[in-house]
């Protein structure tokens, strides 16, 4: 066990110019990354948003039905609205996608070992999934496995689940005709081949464009903040932060883990509106763990990169990938990523 | 043949392991094939050091042959050695003069053997214009001690030069002279790592002073040398939010935050290391962080005192 004082570790110059310089940014790194942070909060992003709360809507989804969503790590993709979709097409849909994933089976493409060529796709709605009256209906596609054996159940393994969403996407419903229906938000979770084709045959079907979608340390900070607002009876995870050094040349990674009780009793202290979150709580909530760090390892985080964020409402990834833990906040977390999504298209 | 020079190919033909003891006499290319026929090479190695040996003696094989042999061993090896690169500045207004190979062997064995009365020098060609050049060094009463040779790879149509030897470091000054001797250029410098010398003086550094506080602190901390090799740091905190210039935040709180905090990297203190000359970190960096290697733990627990 290692004791330090802290009080007595402060350098020559005294505490107060230290944070000032800090915040300032001496470095030419730090005043580019200040620039650059700026620039990105002027362009379209709020000032402000609402704290996920528990909507009305979402107390009446079935918790059980969405239980499959959580816990699993999905890849974030934005998709351009889709032309001439129709939900009553579904079983024409699951058969050709069926046959086109066969066909690109074949042609070699996109072989996994221990694949069997048995597999059923399918098509479904879920019910619940969206924010307004006005957004689209969210729905799932499918691949499972056909199972060999008559004595075991009929519907076999799911092998790769995609699903395609809408939350509060007025922005984008407003701008589109009657043709297309605006699905901004699709989440993926299996063999990135399976994603590929599946995004293959939707890009040609509905003459739509998938693209990846990346969470910059921006919104991450933004993401971290809103979820450690979000009030919760009892917490399944700590709050965690990864940041990547860019120091060569070795890669160096920090991981900064606070209790999450301590982390919204943090929160609690720099949150001064009710009911939403300003652009103003967030850099102080990031700035009260970067100077607590600092002040103990002497290093400033807000010159490295921002990588993951995890609380127990969700856990995100700066290559475009979430994980949400708590169901009662599904639809909030949602929410944002839709507008992500959104912005990335527009 | 002198005893102790076939003491010598004895031990240095000895060194060789079996597996590479026909390629590395054929690329010696002293003793010639239809001599090599003659001997047993399945015999044991003790014996057929033995007959090597006779060999050399019959074919009159002098010191130099030796150290040649013992040149080309060390080329096969050079892996295991720890080689130090120098690099020569030019002085102004020099441009690349013609090199001659031939000479600066002559005149780089001849300022060595001036300065030292007992010294061994031996030379072989390599590839891509470099050359090997092994140096072995006596007193001015004893013999040079060939067991300890130091050895320089000039590459010479370039600035560099490798030399590798514990011994090398007194007699370094000289060996930058016989170098500054045939290339008239202004002597062998250490690279150094850390500021550059302004290429173009349209380019200036803001924070000269200030850069060169950070690397002078960071090398007191850290030295010279490379850091031991550590992935992994984990530091447990239980202590209070302070913060002068967020005033009030958690002000009233008396329990401590509860953190934990993990650094990790392929050579964490080589990172670490980094951090302050790259404007990550303050210099000195936390004393958290240096005392890892003093301490010899990297598990911490803080608390305020």
């Amino acid at each position: 066990m290692d004791s330090y004082d802290a009080a007595e570790s402060t350098p020559r110059q005294s505490a107060s110019l230290k944070l000032k310089d800090y915040f300032i940014g001496t470095t030419p790194l730090q005043k580019r990354l200040e620039s650059v942070r700026k620039q990105t909060s002027f362009v379209r992003t709020p000032p402000r948003r609402k704290i996920p709360q528990c909507s009305q809507q979402q107390e009446d989804v079935d918790p059980q039905k969405v239980a499959f969503l959580l816990h699993k790590q999905w890849t974030l993709y934005s998709l351009t609205p889709l032309y001439k979709f129709s939900y009553s097409n579904f079983k024409e849909y699951s058969k050709l996608l069926n046959a086109f994933i066969a066909a690109e089976k074949q042609k070699g493409l996109a072989v996994e070992v221990g694949d069997d060529f048995n597999i059923k796709v399918i098509f479904s709605t879920l019910l619940g999934m969206k924010g307004t009256q006005k957004d689209p209906e969210a729905f799932l596609v499918q691949i499972l496995s056909k199972s060999q054996l008559p004595s075991e159940h009929r519907e076999g393994k799911v092998l790769w689940t995609g699903w395609f969403c809408c939350i509060f996407g007025d922005s984008l419903l407003e701008t589109v005709s009657e043709d297309f229906t605006c699905l901004p938000l699709f989440l993926a979770n299996g063999a990135e081949t399976n994603t590929a084709i599946i995004g293959t045959w939707f890009q040609k079907t509905f003459d739509c464009y998938f693209r990846p979608l990346a969470i910059n340390a921006f919104n991450l900070s933004w993401m971290a903040a809103m979820w450690t607002a979000c009030k919760m009876d009892r917490y399944m995870a700590t709050t965690e932060f990864l940041w990547s050094v860019p120091c060569s040349p070795q890669s160096l990674d920090i991981s900064y883990a606070i209790h999450p009780e301590d982390a919204k009793a943090l929160w609690d202290s720099v949150h001064k509106t009710p009911g939403e979150v300003t652009q103003e709580e967030v850099d102080l909530f990031m700035d009260c763990l970067y100077s607590h760090f600092h002040r103990h390892f002497k290093i400033h985080l807000s010159a490295t990169r921002l990588v993951r964020v995890s609380t127990s409402v969700a856990a995100a990834h700066t290559d475009g990938r979430i994980k949400i833990l708590c169901h009662k906040y599904l639809i909030g977390v949602l929410a944002y990523l839709t507008e992500l999504a959104v912005f990335q298209i527009e | 043949m002198d005893e102790t020079v076939a003491e010598f190919f004895r031990r240095t033909i000895l060194k060789i392991p079996m597996t590479e003891m026909m390629t590395i006499l054929k690329a010696w290319n002293f003793l010639s094939e239809n001599q090599l026929q003659t001997v047993n090479f399945r015999q044991r190695k003790e014996s057929l050091v033995q007959d090597l040996v006779l060999l050399c003696q019959e074919k009159h094989a002098s010191l130099n042959d030796a150290a040649l042999l013992d040149i080309v061993y060390t080329q096969f090896h050079r892996h295991q050695k720890v080689w130090d690169v120098f690099q020569m500045s030019k002085g102004a207004g020099g441009d690349t003069d013609l090199f001659d190979m031939e000479q600066f062997k002559n005149s780089f064995k001849k300022i060595l053997q001036r300065a030292l009365k007992n010294v061994t020098v031996s030379f072989r060609d390599a590839e891509e214009n470099a050359v090997w050049i092994r140096i072995a060094w006596g007193t001015q009463y004893r013999k040079p001690n060939q067991y300890k040779p130091a050895y320089v790879v000039y590459y010479s149509q370039t600035p560099y030069a490798f030399t590798s030897s514990s011994q090398l470091k007194s007699n370094l000054p000289l060996l930058a002279q016989t170098f500054e001797t045939h290339n008239s250029t202004t002597p062998l410098q250490e690279r150094s790592l850390g500021l550059d010398i302004n290429m173009d003086s349209r380019i200036i550094h803001e924070n000269k002073i200030e850069k060169e506080r950070v690397q002078r602190v960071t090398q007191e901390i850290f030295g010279d040398y490379p850091q031991p090799r550590l992935e992994f740091a984990q530091y447990k905190l239980e202590t209070k939010f302070k913060s002068d210039l967020n005033g009030g935040i958690l002000a009233d709180r008396e329990e401590p935050l509860r953190c934990l905090v993990k650094f990790s990297s392929p050579h964490l203190l080589e990172a670490l290391k980094s951090l302050a000359p790259a404007g990550i970190a303050d210099a000195p960096l936390s004393p958290l962080l240096t005392c890892i290697p003093n301490k010899g733990m990297n598990y911490f627990k803080i608390r305020d005192k």
